[in-house]
């Protein structure tokens, strides 16, 4: 009975180990509830649901491009089909808050604008959204960054931040 | 003698674990408990979107009409112009249905309040207001139509309230048709729009049926559990 006891005896060192890396696991999972939960940390969700076949006849994708909500406040629906981003060019002033409305006509397309926190998996059927704050005047580039077929390489467009 | 001491450890280790064992239980439970609440949502709740905007508007008497006046109130928005015709009959049977069957979403002390902003202050005078008030059936004590300055309008309504429009050369607009539920704190809860397929009169009603039980029931030990349920992203459909 004793001899069996002692043999679930653990190695002094062993069990450090075990216990810093069990500690560790715990304040992964802490760390992802709390961000998950508490932190603001917004994970791109679909936002609305859209028939591919009919997205470009009719709703704002029909008409896709910018749109100003109030005076540095804008709306921009795009519509990425293969191998293109319609509009392929927008222009704001700096300071703008723009927020994105992407939607594929076609297959699983990619959004990211460069220099952003934008970054987002574009599925038929589903409107992606996500806001950037755009502050230093430039040009920003958003490319496709999910393989959609032979032209990807060739589906980018920008964003033009002119200066106040 | 010597028999007991080398029983000793092993009784030592066997009681040291009699008490141990809750140290594992105790936060395995919590967290079965904790995913149990997030998976089956026993309480529901409306996401807490963003604040509503503030604003300064004249109502259809001419009243001035801002939102510290419905502070207090659940408040459902629509926006429109008088001349909109047949584009706003799907926000005006929304605010009928709510205002026929208003006693069931208003709480204790907390009414409910049905407000229009137009577009358009030049054309949506009050008389235009009232005339447009008459034939969309709306019951003034509970339904105001409200304007107001076109700048501070556009800031309210496309900035605050996140709702597009913009005048046409005839005269009319174009927006985007939407409708806005704020809850008695001032805080959006419930954004219903055309464009994402949610401006459905189920789905209003359904969602105002939930904010009043959360209005109601939102009380000493109920407040822990609509609280758990805004962090667990409990959100009613």
């Amino acid at each position: 009975m004793t001899a069996e006891k002692r043999s679930l005896h653990i190695n002094r060192l062993e069990r450090r180990w075990i216990i810093a890396s069990a500690i560790l696991l715990v304040i992964f999972m802490l760390a992802i509830t709390v961000t998950s939960l508490a932190g603001g940390i917004a994970v791109p969700a679909p936002v609305a649901r859209v028939n591919p076949q009919t997205v470009d006849k009719e709703g704002p994708f029909a008409n896709p491009g910018l749109r100003e909500l109030a005076p540095g406040k804008y709306e921009a629906y795009i519509l990425s089909q293969i191998w293109s981003f319609n509009p392929r060019e927008i222009t704001v002033p700096a300071g703008s808050s723009v927020t994105f409305y992407v939607t594929s006509k076609d297959v699983q397309h990619g959004f990211h604008l460069d220099g952003t926190n934008i970054n987002m998996q574009i599925v038929p059927g589903q409107v992606s959204r996500l806001t950037a704050k755009l502050d230093k005047p430039g040009e920003y580039n958003f490319i496709c960054h999910e393989y959609c077929g032979l032209g990807h390489a060739a589906m980018f467009g920008k964003v033009i931040v002119t200066p106040k | 003698m010597a028999a007991e001491q080398t029983i000793e450890p092993g009784n030592r280790i066997a009681s040291r674990w009699r008490w141990q064992w809750l140290l594992l239980v105790f936060p395995a439970l919590l967290v079965m408990g904790v995913v149990a609440f997030a998976t089956l949502k026993p309480v529901k709740v409306l996401p807490r979107v963003r604040p509503a905007p503030s604003f300064i508007l004249t109502d259809q008497t001419g009243q001035r009409l801002t939102n510290e006046d419905l502070r207090g109130q659940t408040v459902l928005y629509t926006f429109g112009y008088t001349g909109c015709g047949a584009a706003c009959d799907p926000l005006n049977a929304i605010m009928r249905s709510v205002q026929d069957d208003a006693a069931r979403y208003a709480t204790d002390g907390l009414p409910i309040t049905l407000v229009t902003m137009f577009f358009d202050p030049v054309r949506d005078t009050p008389e235009a207001m009232q005339a447009y008030a008459k034939s969309v059936g709306v019951d003034p004590a509970r339904w105001h139509l409200a304007t107001g300055e076109p700048a501070r309008l556009k800031q309210t309504i496309g900035g605050g309230f996140e709702v597009y429009y913009t005048p046409q050369s005839d005269g009319g607009f174009t927006f985007e048709p939407a409708a806005v539920l704020v809850d008695p704190l001032g805080i959006i809860r419930g954004e219903y729009r055309a464009q994402a397929q949610t401006l459905d009169t189920k789905i209003v009603l359904r969602q105002l049926d939930v904010l009043a039980q959360e209005m109601r029931n939102n009380t000493a030990a109920g407040r822990l559990a609509y609280e758990a349920a805004h962090l667990f992203l409990c959100y009613a459909q």
